[in-house]
């Protein structure tokens, strides 16, 4: 079919119209996020140190050798890293699930939307604001945990950020009593999810509550679910700013998660080429994890 | 079996009253559509009967059992949600065989007869291992009809089930439904603003407005003789016509009809009296006949099965009329029209009094 000239004119305009739409977007992707990224990259195979005034040296894979060999103890600081990340976020969620249940199940008791509002301000505080109060907390003479639960242990107090055997537990629960609330959150969107009319369907049909969540929640709402887990998973393995304030990786290394590590040697020792090796390889892990993430959320029903 | 017993019932949401101190007993093995307009409070009843709404007073008893605070899965019920419900992951046959596995006093033989029995009522027997993605509407809501009726429970409630049903699929879905309440002959409630649908399916129809039953009678005679204005109005397309009248002893004198009618009653007080007559009724006419009053054709419409809907206008009044084929006169033509006395009825302000019997000597 001939076009008309009228036609095909409309048809450039639209795609003028949409590279007009999209430049701006991708002139800032590609300044702010590809050539940093791509710059990373090329850091990381070489020498340099902002402290040396020495320009950039090529290395080869010296950094990642460097890595490997374990230098800095970065294999400790990774698995204390998945200890974190998985405990922290099993945690999370199951105890963001059972509230979202609880919260979900008591529409018309007075006084939700206030425990509602309280319960999500954690979530909203500032990271390194509540690093500093837990720090205030844990104290081991003025703190208020101490004044109530001390008396537990047989020296009278508890130095709860001090103690090696303790740190990394009490640095995970100021974590979990940040995080749980976005899991209940999560929870409470994916249970609006779920059609109300196959809930009162389940009600009339007599299902039991395993066969209801199974059937008809679990259905509607893992996608919104495994997303949460998802951010919290990538959120939790780069985290910084709640530990700055408390510990800043001590005491020894118990509380050394990966990214405190690496705020050290590249924003304290200026540790650049090293630096950016770490952060490839910590991307990389990333990328590996969402991509699991990604394929358990489209497996499809067995069979079909 | 069960019948439906419902005591000054009242709901109320807020300050807005949707069932008002309702009393009815639905009868136990029948159907009974409650049939009325968007906001009449028909779904709340139902769901109240159900058990997903409490009501604010008043109580409902399944015989003679009172239902109060009992949550639906301990009432014995079974329902068809307006939205087709299908468990996503499970196949048809699973949908079907999931309510009938909370029930541990059948065996799995008589299970498996039973789902058998409603694939075969539902003509779904080649489709029992598809799931969801593989039906249309139609089908997803036999599915949900034939969890709702396999477990045999005293009581089925249907919530609008063909709302969402394009309509072929429609026709079908209803001709199951009698098949399937022929068969079971389970006391059945089927909510619905669908006349048709009301007057295909029921036993009785409760129509419903405002909260109240205005009326609840059988099909026929809900159409016949409306017992009200309003039920006259809501049922019929086009719904009855209401022009004035005068009555004066038990003679009745209205523009529709030269020759003044009788009514069956006596001794009526003061009102606002009109009759109410069905637009089939109302015959058109070229020449006159005993009885009839000459009209002028104001437009005229070809409808369904090739019937014409004709509107007049007689002394003042606006009539329609209903004919099998074309009428055998012009838009602005003069005409005649008679009425039949035998399907007249006499109302007044609004509410049914007396029977029309014929032409006063």
């Amino acid at each position: 079919m001939a076009s008309s000239p009228g036609q095909s004119a409309f048809k450039d305009n639209r795609r003028v119209i949409i590279f007009a739409l999209l430049a701006p977007v991708l002139a800032f992707f590609i300044v702010f996020n590809t050539i940093p990224t791509l710059w990373l990259l090329g850091l990381s195979f070489h020498k340099f140190s902002l402290l040396s005034g020495m320009p950039p040296e090529f290395f080869g894979f010296r950094n990642f050798q460097d890595i490997f060999r374990n230098r800095n103890g970065i294999w400790g600081d990774l698995g204390r890293t998945f200890t974190f990340v998985g405990v922290g976020v099993l945690v999370q969620t199951t105890l963001g699930i059972l509230l979202g249940f609880l919260f979900w199940g008591s529409k018309d008791m007075p006084g939700r939307r206030l425990a509602l509002t309280l319960l999500f301000t954690p979530m909203v505080l500032t990271p390194v604001a509540t690093g500093t109060f837990f720090r205030f907390i844990y104290d081991p003479t003025f703190g208020v945990l101490n004044a109530l639960v001390g008396w537990m242990s047989p020296t009278g107090t508890i130095d709860f950020l001090g103690n090696p055997q303790i740190a990394f537990w009490a640095v995970l629960a100021v974590d979990c009593w940040m995080w749980t609330p976005f899991m209940t959150l999560m929870t409470l969107a994916a249970l609006g999810s779920v059609p109300k009319a196959e809930l009162e369907a389940a009600e009339i049909d007599r299902l039991s509550w395993p066969k209801r969540v199974s059937l008809v929640i679990w259905h509607h709402g893992k996608f919104i679910l495994m997303l949460g887990i998802l951010l919290r998973t990538i959120d939790s393995f780069k985290t910084l700013d709640l530990i700055i304030p408390m510990t800043k990786g001590g005491p020894g290394q118990t509380t050394r998660l990966v990214a405190v590590e690496l705020n050290k040697q590249s924003f304290e020792s200026f540790n650049m080429g090293w630096s950016s090796a770490y952060s490839v390889l910590l991307l990389l892990i990333s990328i590996a994890m969402t991509s699991m993430f990604i394929f358990i959320l489209n497996r499809r029903r067995k069979g079909r | 079996m069960a019948s439906i017993v419902i005591e000054n019932l009242t709901k109320t949401f807020g300050t807005f009253t949707a069932i008002k101190q309702m009393n009815a007993t639905f009868a136990d093995g029948q159907v009974t559509c409650l049939l009325g307009p968007s906001g009449c409070g028909k779904t709340t009843l139902m769901r109240m009967i159900v058990g997903l709404e409490k009501p604010t007073s008043g109580r409902i008893l399944f015989d003679d059992r009172d239902m109060a605070n009992l949550p639906p899965r301990k009432r014995n019920v079974g329902m068809v949600f307006q939205y087709p419900v299908m468990y996503q992951t499970l196949s048809v046959e699973e949908n079907l065989a999931l309510p009938l596995e909370q029930d541990k006093s059948l065996s799995s033989a008589e299970r498996a007869r039973r789902i058998d029995e409603v694939l075969d009522v539902l003509d779904m027997r080649d489709k029992r291992k598809l799931f969801i993605g593989d039906l249309d509407a139609g089908s997803r809501q036999k599915v949900a009809v034939g969890r709702a009726v396999a477990r045999r429970s005293d009581i089925v409630l249907f919530d609008e089930p063909t709302t969402n049903v394009e309509v072929h699929a429609k026709l079908l879905l209803i001709r199951a439904f009698k098949l399937v309440t022929q068969r079971l002959r389970q006391t059945i409630v089927y909510v619905t603003h669908d006349q048709t649908e009301a007057m295909t399916l029921a036993d009785n129809v409760a129509l419903m407005k405002d909260g109240k039953i205005l009326q609840y009678d059988t099909p026929s005679a809900l159409y016949e003789t409306p017992a009200t204005e309003f039920a006259g109005w809501f049922l019929g397309n086009p719904g009855m016509n209401f022009p004035p009248a005068e009555l004066s002893g038990a003679t009745v004198k209205t523009p529709l009809s030269s020759l003044p009618l009788t009514a069956s009653a006596t001794g009526l007080p003061k009102g606002d009296y009109r009759i109410g007559v069905r637009p089939e009724h109302v015959d058109v006419l070229v020449a006159p006949r005993p009885g009839s009053v000459p009209a002028v054709v104001r437009d005229m419409n070809v409808t369904i099965a090739g019937r014409f809907i004709v509107t007049l206008d007689v002394g003042g009044a606006t009539v329609k009329a209903k004919t099998n084929g074309r009428p055998p006169v012009a838009v602005g033509a003069p005409a005649h029209i008679g009425i039949d006395p035998a399907h007249v009825s006499l109302y007044r302000d609004g509410v049914r009094v007396a029977d029309v019997t014929g032409h006063a000597a």
